[in-house]
């Protein structure tokens, strides 16, 4: 059954074509297809929200699994006074961050000590001397990734989770705002430091 | 340092787009015009640039069916929630009923312990003794229809002083030959000693009184020696004196033992008793008859009159001493009445 929803959504481009007020409504009556569907639909993102925050996959897996059977067990309750994905979305960033508050640490993936001294150089070269015009070639390479993600660990909560929320997720100001219940000036002022402490960290971390 | 923090918060928004076209614009010429805002621009843009390349990981295999299964596992669990709440319940509460019946096991074990420990091995015994002697109280079976109440005991009277109420008593002799029965009347009193005792002697035409104060021994005594008249005489009567003043029991064809009886009781009420019993008896009786049976068997006389209850109380009775011999309780008027 969800081998199928999920090459229909393939084959369709079901992501952006299904009406997703139309699912949640089917969803609220119970039907499991239009449940799935909406897992299907937002799964990869929330998981990668999840795992920028978490940064552990395991940890990730598991509440992404909660937050959707959270929101299933309590779609009856969801009153459309915001969007169904900004709901979503604050119940898997509340999950998230109860979770790292319990736990009282972030243990995030094991990564290499110390980058690879190329990718420093060109890091360098792309944000501190600024004689790069691109982003680096191996950007998209884990190591990389690895990198961005051990900055963020080094955020606090707050600003970890507005930065995630709009360059991981790609969220508008008033979508995080929404999702994290707070003003849209805080989410200013809070991505505004958030961007500037993960560029100290960055630049730190190449030196 | 605060404009800056305004300019940057500023220039963030534009990179994001957030900005409206007017602050676009506003923006837009600020960064042209300062080589310094120019500058930092260019560092966000970078830094936006580079947080944009980093990859979506994709979700792990599986995570939709997980999540069915779970689901299924809830609605399962929420079916049995019921069942699983009673049971454990039941469960908690027999925990709780064994928990307290080791400790008080437990504590019974260490109050043992320390009364074996410090309670002396004589005490000890003498505690279980007690406990052992120690009468089990009855069990009331029914219920009684009324309360038990005391008895109301018959109380004897007793005088305080058992002396305190003197012998009053008019002994009527009638006879046919007076003269012969009044002489007997002085000898007696002489032999007693209680000629000088007689307080008056009225002699009257066909009648003679004397008026005696003497104690109750002398009293018996001289009714012993007037016991010898009683056989010249026709007719005796006496009259008891009670505690009302001039009221009188009155014994009719009484013997000179019926006398000497009431000279011997014991105290005030148990001879008016005697006395009201005496006239009942002797209303119905000749004295001759008593007088036959107290001579043929030397019987008490409170065998012949009606037995009066006694003392039930435990009240301790009050023995009756003997008066001295100076107090004179007893008056006795004798009449010698010629027919």
């Amino acid at each position: 059954m969800v081998k199928s929803i999920q090459e229909q959504l393939k084959n369709t481009d079901a992501n952006i074509s299904i009406d997703e007020a139309a699912l949640v409504a089917q969803a609220k009556a119970g039907n499991m297809d239009s449940v799935e569907r909406l897992i299907l639909k937002y799964q990869q993102r929330v998981y990668n929200t999840i795992l920028k925050l978490c940064g552990n996959n395991d940890d990730a897996a598991e509440l992404t699994q909660d937050t959707f059977v959270r929101v299933i067990q309590n779609i009856k309750n969801f009153k459309g006074q915001s969007s169904f994905y900004t709901w979503l979305f604050r119940i898997a960033v509340n999950l998230t961050l109860n979770f790292c508050k319990k736990n009282s640490r972030v243990s995030f993936q094991p990564l290499q000590s110390e980058p690879d001294e190329e990718l420093k150089h060109q890091l360098k070269d792309y944000l501190i001397d600024k004689t790069s015009p691109q982003p680096p070639q191996i950007a998209a390479t884990k190591e990389l990734h690895s990198l961005i993600l051990k900055a963020l660990e080094k955020l606090d909560a707050d600003q970890r989770a507005v930065i995630v929320l709009r360059d991981i997720e790609q969220m508008n100001y008033t979508e995080i705002a929404e999702t994290l219940d707070i003003e849209i000036g805080t989410v200013k002022s809070r991505i505004a430091r958030g961007r500037k402490n993960l560029r100290e960290i960055l630049e730190a971390a190449i030196q | 340092m605060k404009d800056m923090e305004q300019i940057e918060e500023m220039l963030n928004c534009y990179i994001d787009g957030e900005l409206d076209e007017r602050k676009s614009n506003e923006v837009k010429r600020l960064i042209d015009n300062d080589s310094q805002i120019h500058s930092l621009y260019d560092s966000l843009k970078r830094y936006k640039n580079l947080m944009d390349t980093v990859c979506q990981v994709p979700a792990p295999e599986g995570l939709c069916d997980n999540i069915t299964a779970h689901l299924e596992r809830e609605v399962l669990l929420a079916d049995t929630q019921i069942y699983s709440l009673k049971a454990g319940r039941r469960h908690l509460m027999a925990r709780r009923l064994m928990t307290a019946a080791a400790v008080i096991a437990l504590a019974a074990v260490l109050s043992v312990v320390i009364f074996d420990i410090f309670v002396p091995k004589s005490s000890r015994q003498q505690l279980l003794s007690n406990a052992l002697r120690k009468k089990t109280i009855k069990q009331v079976l029914y219920e009684k229809p009324f309360a038990d109440t005391k008895q109301q005991e018959d109380m004897k009277i007793v005088p305080q002083n058992p002396y305190d109420v003197p012998l009053v008593a008019i002994l009527a002799l009638k006879t046919n030959n007076p003269i012969e029965v009044d002489w007997l009347v002085a000898k007696a009193l002489t032999t007693t000693d209680l000629f000088n005792q007689t307080a008056a002697i009225d002699r009257q035409s066909g009648a003679v009184r004397y008026v005696i104060n003497c104690n109750n021994q002398s009293l018996i005594s001289l009714i012993q020696e007037l016991s010898f008249i009683w056989p010249q005489c026709t007719d005796t009567k006496i009259d008891i004196g009670t505690e009302q003043a001039g009221k009188y029991i009155t014994i009719n064809n009484i013997s000179a033992r019926q006398v000497m009886e009431i000279c011997k009781a014991e105290n005030f009420g148990q001879r008016l008793r005697m006395a009201n019993d005496l006239a009942i008896i002797n209303k119905f009786t000749t004295p001759a008859i008593i007088d036959r049976l107290y001579a043929a068997v030397d019987i008490d006389y409170d065998l012949l009159v009606t037995q009066k209850p006694t003392l039930t109380s435990t009240e301790k009775t009050q023995i009756a001493s003997q008066p001295p011999d100076n107090i004179k309780n007893a008056t006795l008027t004798i009449i010698v009445i010629s027919k």
